[in-house]
């Protein structure tokens, strides 16, 4: 009864709590980011309204029709993905483009046993990074909220699904990313898709003893940094800068961990549909747009640069573009081979043609 | 750029030190605390390595400290460990209120040895002391163990910055000394450190650096 009557009062639901967040749900830093907080003109809201039908139409109802449009169109959906995902939809054609929902339908309640039925040797490694991970976003603030709850369900989760990854530090950032756009099994389901490679290249090396695929990956992004940025190859070289000191976290959380949020959500958007490559261009378009800056910065200047970017840099509308013009895949198909010869190995990564299709 | 026009007063010194031990002892706000006086208790578990300097002044010079921190995660090892080589002094971080942090001190020492290539100054930290109440190692083991091995050893808290500043100087200071003498006596130089360790180690003869190396914020 006295239910009832709260629900049918008029009043504003309680006091909200004073959080300044953005649109996202991260607390605001004081002095917000340029073009967050920017009130959006009309002009723009009515663009997003027809890119959203667009978008729509485009999957059907459920994802009904994506299967359909993207075998005929792929260079239309290729175009749109580039484009940025409407926020709304997101969550759904992240999981169609990923394979996820695939995944999903094929393994009914499996998801549910992991959770609830099996233990991990990892659960307290897991448990003391819940709080550090996205540690200002509201969903995840509250301790032992549903934000956290789901955090640890799911990467509980996925270490008995691959108790040979089991979980590591950097894997959460994934997690905490996909569970803000969908539910605790979809973001399971997401996250094996990546890791497993239902699409692209299998991400599991990142993770694996050894760290194989991260050390493979850093190899090649500073061959690439030679090839497309010359001088500022040399420059690094002289200074004894190398790309483990600063894009470590960018492959093994794709962007996730430290850059802001709406750049990130727009990579991962290109990243799901396009693979691992989008990470070498961001990469290297971001060196590129800052190259004369850092190529006069001294060794410690310069690893603080390389970490706090400015944020006319981290722009998505200039950042990306000039990702996209940025052509990796004969450099990355000849690194790869070089790091193999290198690295004498017969046994290449598995997948690993399959990322440069 | 450097100071050599002026003679003799304007040297500078450039030592690498790593902070290493298991993940979140509180390597990273132990050296915010140090290099910016912050502590951030919400923040983000460290991927891979991250890296800051702070300088302070010995015998008039300046010496530059260059100081690594790592991800504490095991697997991270594969990819942190290659940022021992060059370090001359290190601080091995344990959290005072999880005794398996304090066990996996040996294993920290072990990679150290295995990967470093030159002689270190070493400080064996136990931090979170504010945590009185949750303490599960006590002074003493960390003590002992410290004697044990040959290192300095100090209790910290990065949260209300008792003895951080110490610590790192302490490192840096013996450094400094480390290459003074190896400076004044090249030959000699890993013999007479190795001898001032056992003699630190085994009576405390040398009375002055024993109790200039152990600091602990909650043994009265």
């Amino acid at each position: 009864m006295e239910n009832k009557l709260e629900e049918d009062d008029d009043h504003e639901p309680g006091p909200v709590p004073p959080l300044r967040l953005d649109r996202f749900g991260f607390l605001k830093p004081e002095i917000s980011p340029e073009g967050l907080t920017k009130s959006r003109s009309a002009f723009e809201y009515d663009r997003e309204e027809r890119r959203v039908r667009k978008w729509r139409k485009m999957i059907g109802v459920g994802g009904s029709d994506w299967k359909h449009y993207i075998r005929r169109k792929p260079h239309v959906v290729k175009r749109r993905i580039r484009k940025g995902i409407p926020d709304c939809l997101r969550g759904l054609v992240w999981q169609l483009i990923s394979g996820s929902r695939d995944l999903l339908l094929m393994n009914p309640g499996v998801y549910e046993q992991l959770v609830i039925y099996e233990t991990s040797a990892s659960e307290l490694d897991i448990i003391r990074d819940i709080s550090r991970t996205f540690p200002s976003h509201v969903f995840f603030q509250q301790r032992h909220g549903p934000g956290q709850r789901s955090l640890y369900n799911v990467l509980k989760a996925y270490s008995v699904f691959d108790r040979e990854v089991g979980y590591v530090q950097g894997m959460g950032f994934l997690a905490g990313l996909l569970l803000l756009y969908m539910s605790e099994e979809d973001a399971f389901w997401l996250l094996v898709a990546l890791l497993k490679g239902a699409v692209h290249a299998p991400m599991e090396g990142l993770y694996q003893v050894g760290l194989p695929l991260v050390q493979q990956y850093l190899f090649q992004f500073d061959q690439l940094v030679k090839e497309h940025l010359p001088k500022l190859g040399e420059h690094f070289t002289q200074e004894m800068i190398n790309p483990s000191m600063y894009a470590s976290q960018w492959f093994i959380t794709v962007f996730s961990y430290s850059f802001p949020f709406h750049l990130a959500l727009r990579i991962w958007d290109v990243f799901l549909y396009e693979g691992v490559r989008i990470v070498f261009k961001v990469g290297v378009a971001l060196l590129k747009y800052c190259h004369d800056d850092l190529i006069k910065l001294p060794f410690e200047k310069l690893i603080h640069a390389l970490r706090n970017f400015p944020d006319n840099a981290m722009n998505p509308d200039t950042l990306l573009p000039l990702a996209y013009s940025i052509k990796v895949s004969r450099g990355l198909e000849e690194t790869r081979q070089e790091y193999e010869k290198k690295n004498g190995k017969g046994g290449q990564l598995p997948g690993s043609e399959k990322q440069l299709e | 750029m450097s100071s050599s026009d002026e003679e003799g007063s304007g040297e500078e010194y450039l030592f690498k030190i790593v902070i290493i031990g298991d993940s979140a002892v509180g390597k990273s706000n132990l050296l915010s605390r140090y290099a910016r006086n912050e502590f951030n208790a919400h923040s983000k578990a460290t991927i891979g390595v991250e890296f800051q300097t702070q300088s302070m002044e010995i015998d008039g010079k300046e010496v530059k400290a260059q100081i690594w921190d790592t991800a504490g995660q095991e697997r991270f090892r594969a990819v942190t460990s290659a940022y021992y080589r060059g370090a001359v002094g290190a601080l091995i971080v344990y959290d005072i209120t999880r005794k398996t942090t304090f066990e996996s001190v040996g294993r920290w020492l072990d990679e150290l040895k295995t990967h470093s290539d030159t002689t270190l100054a070493m400080m064996l930290v136990g931090n979170k002391c504010d945590l009185e109440d949750i303490r599960a190692v006590s002074v003493e083991d960390g003590r002992s163990l410290a004697e044990a091995e040959g290192l300095f050893f100090m209790e910290t808290s990065a949260l209300d910055s008792t003895n951080v500043i110490k610590a790192f100087e302490l490192v840096i200071q013996e450094i400094y000394n480390n290459v003074s003498r190896k400076v004044l006596n090249s030959d000699t130089y890993k013999a007479e450190l190795s001898v001032n360790r056992v003699s630190l180690v085994n009576n405390g003869a040398d009375g002055s650096k024993k109790t200039q190396g152990y600091f602990s914020c909650c043994s009265g």
